[in-house]
């Protein structure tokens, strides 16, 4: 089956900013796919060139087969967006919102049933503007799906949103997915990225500094868990290598105890017992696997949020 | 298309629920509406120019707040976003924007025009659909400049700073009445696009033509709404990010470009500043008036001891006998006339522009377009609302005719006699005599005819009536004294005379004594001007005229003037009158010169003419006596006869002489209207006539001076006309 998204060597600069520097992926048939970076990477401006929104400078480009620079009419007809930040008129109902964009294209979804999935049935008289944050962010997604497309660009669909409503929205892109639509998704957010996406692409000023399922990445880096123990007294000062410990560190205490493992389930037991026999006690332990975000942290040397 | 209709309808849909869009398309014009119906007189006459201020502000407002705010609205609030990505381009939402801008707007016209007529009683329109027709293109021009301020604006703050650098100066010029403005302002706003959209309306609201009448605003709205869509399409910002460059705005004024091209070519041509004086007249002219409780004389000899006359749409409407009817029943604005009495405005039948009554040769040398204008102004303020030049040059008071008849230029109605026709020799020529040779063909064409045969003088007739002039004069006379012109052919005069007939042309003839009389009406004179000044006419001759039905116009004032200039006097130019009208450098003129050496050679000159005021006021009293219908002229322009006030004196004269106010007063009215051949619209207080009014303190059957003390002109229905006047240039 072809990719429903090809992007080779693309590039894109604005005067003397290079915002995408050569970026290759691709998207299969019913795939999410994940575009994950800081704010300025060059997110926004590759999903923009692959909507046909923006002109690229150079690059292959095929979305759903079409050349988004060429063939931008038909192929705006073939897939949703839902943009970040956008709104409608105060006074439009939110069923005639759908029909009104509905009419834009030449193939429509039932948008009455629509409405239900999206559980705006009830909201459908309302008014734009007596929406909560959450039922506008629901519309902007039943927009997305108003011609029934077989590819749906979601630009950082949960940003600015409280949480619970973000709880929400994640929902109803996993059902998106278990509905097997192709979803080519831009976020900053890692565990939206590690929740709601087959594959992840990590874009880091311009490039993709790493790509694969959020486990392959994990596991690709050095993928080192970290091990806090916190005890009643302080530690001695010298701290022993143990099994598996890449390094260790202890705070100005002596209190909190940080170790780097490859293998836990071997470090923990040989840190525990060197407890004991300094005769100290154990408040408390805690045992972190590696994130993205740690992923993009080595790779990039900065945090996603800055 | 199926993206036109559903983005129109939606559009609509959406500003139909929106309080601003109702308020301003519908509230807000209706405000102004019955704000303006109160300030304007709208129940009194006022409402058309009511109507044509409130749909301009209505269309700047849609066109403006409704396109250019909204746009920059939404795309602040990222709605245009959301479309940016849908299959839709930006032609769709234009389009339906200046669609659902039009359907919006045309209701608003419906509600204002049905509002107008039912409330103030304006009347039904004879061609709406070329009022709608030139609205929606006025609209739809409007909504596109508004879509390209959103364009070319960074925020909505900057477009409503830009909107209203645009909306104030429109709406002010829309206010202002045009008369009001200064001449420089007048240019200015041959440039404002509002000008050519209330201008037009106004011309089809006054019935000055259709939707077709009215192409040049026609054709520079129509333009503006098509560049302004189409730049509109192609400067179309979808995202308050995408910012504009500065030097974009400069498309702004690339879509105000036919308005501009417009303006220069106005500044240059100003027609279109004459047509809007002349709408701006019209509008003037619709004053629904009634003047109560003053004695009438009604021109025909009538009098009316109360009476009230009600004047509507230009016109006298109705005469009312005894109390007056409530003006606020007749939706009339009251003018109090309890003590005065009220006159048709008075004729003077013999005037020559040309001159200015000045007594030395440097007065006369001055001769422009706008002294003649000064003029037939000085007659207006003077109570005289028609003269008839008879002798001047051609070309200038044609166009002079043109101007203060179309109502450009404010005037007294103006009445010529083509070029006289005299003879080789003969009076009228000696006005050549100093002519340059080089210049003299083309002032003779001017100025006179000499017929060398009958053929001659009949196509230099038919020739004239092609000019359209209103009628013909001829000289007959020999001189007195040591005063000597060849006299014209007597065969020569009748053919003349018959050729005058055929044209519809009634004829006066100059005459000096009684034989040049008698073949005047020998040749079918109409009229005869002067009479004679050294020779009494006899009764039969007199008895002719009457059964010809011919007019008798003594010209008194001139031979008054003649007499005062013998003396030395300056009387005939010491009336308070005369001082209010006349230019005071030529009062300062005529004091000076009267002490020169130029006026003493002239005085011994003309004490060589056997000119003598008894014989001349004799003739008139023969005349009177033996029922001859008699006219007031005065000659004015020649030496101490000043244009203006002359008729006031010439009437005097005749009162002492002889002749009962009442007849005199008649001679001035409604005698003068019938030998000017316009009987059937002016000279009388009558329903149907042209509102043609001047009202006097006190009673001039009484006492004849009373005319000149004036207390109210009305000209075609307009009122306030003293203080419109241009006297003295163009200071007011």
């Amino acid at each position: 089956m072809e990719s429903a998204i090809q992007v080779a060597s693309l590039r894109k600069s604005y005067g003397n900013f290079e915002a995408v520097r050569g970026i290759d992926f691709e998207v299969a048939p019913g795939e999410v796919f994940g575009l994950l970076g800081p704010n300025g990477a060059g997110k926004t401006t590759t999903v923009e060139i692959l909507e046909g929104l923006r002109p690229r400078d150079s690059g292959e480009v095929k979305v759903l087969g079409c050349d988004p620079a060429l063939e931008v009419r038909a192929l705006k007809d073939r897939i949703g967006v839902c943009l970040q930040a956008t709104n409608l008129p105060d006074k439009v109902k939110v069923h005639e919102a759908l029909e009104w964009f509905a009419s834009f294209y030449s193939r429509q979804a039932d948008c009455a049933r629509l409405l239900d999935r999206l559980q705006l049935g009830e909201k459908r008289n309302e008014y734009y503007s007596k929406l909560s944050g959450g039922q506008k962010q629901r519309v902007a997604l039943a927009l997305a799906m108003v011609n029934d497309p077989q590819l749906i660009f979601l630009d950082e669909p949960t940003t600015g949103l409280d949480p619970q409503v973000r709880h929400e929205i994640h929902g109803l892109i996993a059902e998106l997915r278990g509905a097997k639509r192709t979803i080519l998704l831009t976020t900053h957010y890692i565990e939206e990225a590690e929740r709601l996406c087959d594959r992840v692409a990590i874009v880091d000023r311009g490039r993709i500094i790493a790509m694969g399922t959020p486990r392959e990445i994990q596991a690709r880096t050095l993928g080192q868990s970290r091990i806090e123990i916190l005890t009643a007294q302080p530690m001695p000062g010298e701290i022993p290598a143990f099994q598996d410990a890449e390094k260790s560190s202890l705070d100005g205490e002596g209190k909190l105890l940080t170790v780097f493992s490859s293998r836990p389930a071997r470090t923990l037991p040989d840190l525990v017992k060197w407890i004991d026999q300094h005769g100290l006690d154990l408040e408390d332990i805690h045992l972190k696997r590696p994130t993205l975000e740690d992923v993009f942290i080595e790779l990039t040397g900065k945090r996603l949020r800055d | 298309m199926n993206g036109y209709i559903s983005q129109i309808r939606m559009t609509l849909r959406l500003s139909m629920r929106d309080r601003a869009v109702i308020f301003f398309n519908y509230i807000f014009p209706l405000i102004f509406f019955f704000l303006f119906g109160q300030m304007f007189h709208g129940q009194e006459g006022g409402i058309t120019e009511v109507v044509s201020i409130v749909l301009t502000i209505g269309t700047l407002g849609t066109g403006l707040m409704g396109a250019g705010i909204r746009a920059a609205m939404d795309r602040e609030q990222n709605i245009l976003r959301r479309f940016k990505v849908a299959p839709i381009t930006a032609a769709p939402i234009l389009v339906s924007s200046l669609a659902a801008g039009l359907v919006q707007y045309l209701p608003q016209v419906a509600i204002v025009l049905l509002l107008a007529r039912v409330v103030y009683k304006m009347p039904a329109l004879e061609h709406p659909a070329s009022l709608f027709l030139f609205l929606s293109i006025g609209v739809l021009a409007f909504r596109a400049i508004g879509g390209i301020i959103a364009s070319v604006v960074n925020s909505m703050q900057e477009s409503q700073i830009v909107v209203q650098l645009l909306y104030m100066p429109m709406f002010m010029m829309a206010v202002i009445p045009f008369t009001v403005m200064p001449d420089w302002l007048q240019v200015v706003a041959q440039f404002i696009p509002s000008t050519h959209l209330n201008t037009g309306m106004q011309a089809i609201l006054l019935e000055h033509g259709t939707f077709l009448d009215n192409l040049p605003a026609v054709g520079t709205l129509t333009l503006t709404a098509v560049v302004g869509t189409f730049l509109g399409i192609k400067l179309f910002r979808w995202e308050k990010e995408e910012k504009v460059r500065p030097a974009a705005k400069l498309w702004l004024l690339a879509v105000l470009t036919p308005f501009l091209v417009m303006g220069v070519w106005q500044a240059h041509a100003k027609d279109n500043i004459a047509r809007q004086k002349i709408l701006a007249r019209d509008l003037s002219r619709k004053g629904t008036w009634l003047i109560h409780d003053a004695r009438l004389f009604l021109g025909d000899g009538r009098v009316i001891e109360r009476g009230s006359v009600l004047v509507k749409d230009g016109k006298i409407a109705q005469v009312f006998e005894g109390a007056s009817p409530d003006a606020k029943a007749l939706d009339a604005q009251p003018i109090e006339g309890a003590g005065k009495t009220l006159l048709p405005g008075l004729i003077d039948v013999h005037v020559h522009l040309g001159a200015n009554g000045g007594i030395s040769a440097a007065a006369y040398s001055k001769f422009s377009p706008s002294d003649l204008e000064r003029e037939l102004a000085a007659y207006l303020f003077s109570g005289v609302t028609a003269v008839k030049s008879v002798g001047d040059q051609l070309d200038s008071v044609l166009k002079l005719r043109a101007k203060t008849g179309s109502g450009e230029k404010l005037g007294a109605e103006l009445f010529l006699v083509g070029p006289l026709f005299t003879t080789e020799g003969g009076h009228g020529t000696e006005i050549m005599r100093y002519m340059p040779d080089a210049l003299r063909p083309a002032a003779e064409a001017q100025f006179l005819r000499l017929p060398k045969s009958a053929d001659e003088a009949r196509s230099q007739v038919l020739d004239l009536r092609n000019r359209k002039v209103d009628g013909i004069k001829a000289v007959l006379e020999s001189g007195a004294g040591n005063l000597h012109f060849n006299r014209m052919d007597a065969q020569i005069v009748k053919s003349i005379g018959a050729a005058a007939r055929d044209a519809g042309l009634p004829m006066v003839v100059h005459t000096g004594e009684s034989r040049d009389i008698a073949d005047a009406l020998d040749a079918g004179a109409s009229g005869i001007e002067h009479g004679s000044f050294y020779q009494e006419i006899p009764e039969a001759l007199f008895a002719r005229m009457k059964q010809q039905g011919v007019t008798y116009d003594p010209t008194l004032a001139v031979l008054d003037s003649v007499g005062a200039l013998e003396r030395g006097s300056i009387a005939p130019i010491e009336g308070s009158l005369v001082q209010q009208v006349a230019p005071p450098e030529l009062l300062a003129s005529i004091k000076t010169a009267m002490s020169s050496p130029e006026i003493q050679s002239r005085r011994a000159l003309d004490a060589g003419i056997p000119y003598r005021l008894e014989i001349a006021e004799k003739n008139l009293l023969a005349a009177y006596r033996a029922g001859v219908t008699l006219v007031t002229g005065t000659d004015s322009g020649n030496p101490l006869t000043l244009h203006g006030p002359a008729v006031h004196r010439e009437m005097q004269l005749w009162v002492k002489a002889g002749i009962p106010p009442a007849e005199t007063l008649q001679a001035a009215t409604y005698n003068a209207a019938r030998l000017l051949g316009v009987d059937n619209r002016i000279g009388l207080i009558r329903a149907g006539y042209e509102a043609n009014l001047l009202m006097v303190e006190g009673n001039p059957l009484q006492d004849i001076s009373a005319t000149e003390r004036i207390s109210l002109i009305m000209f075609k229905g307009e009122n306030r006309i003293r203080s419109q006047l241009e006297l003295f240039g163009k200071e007011k």
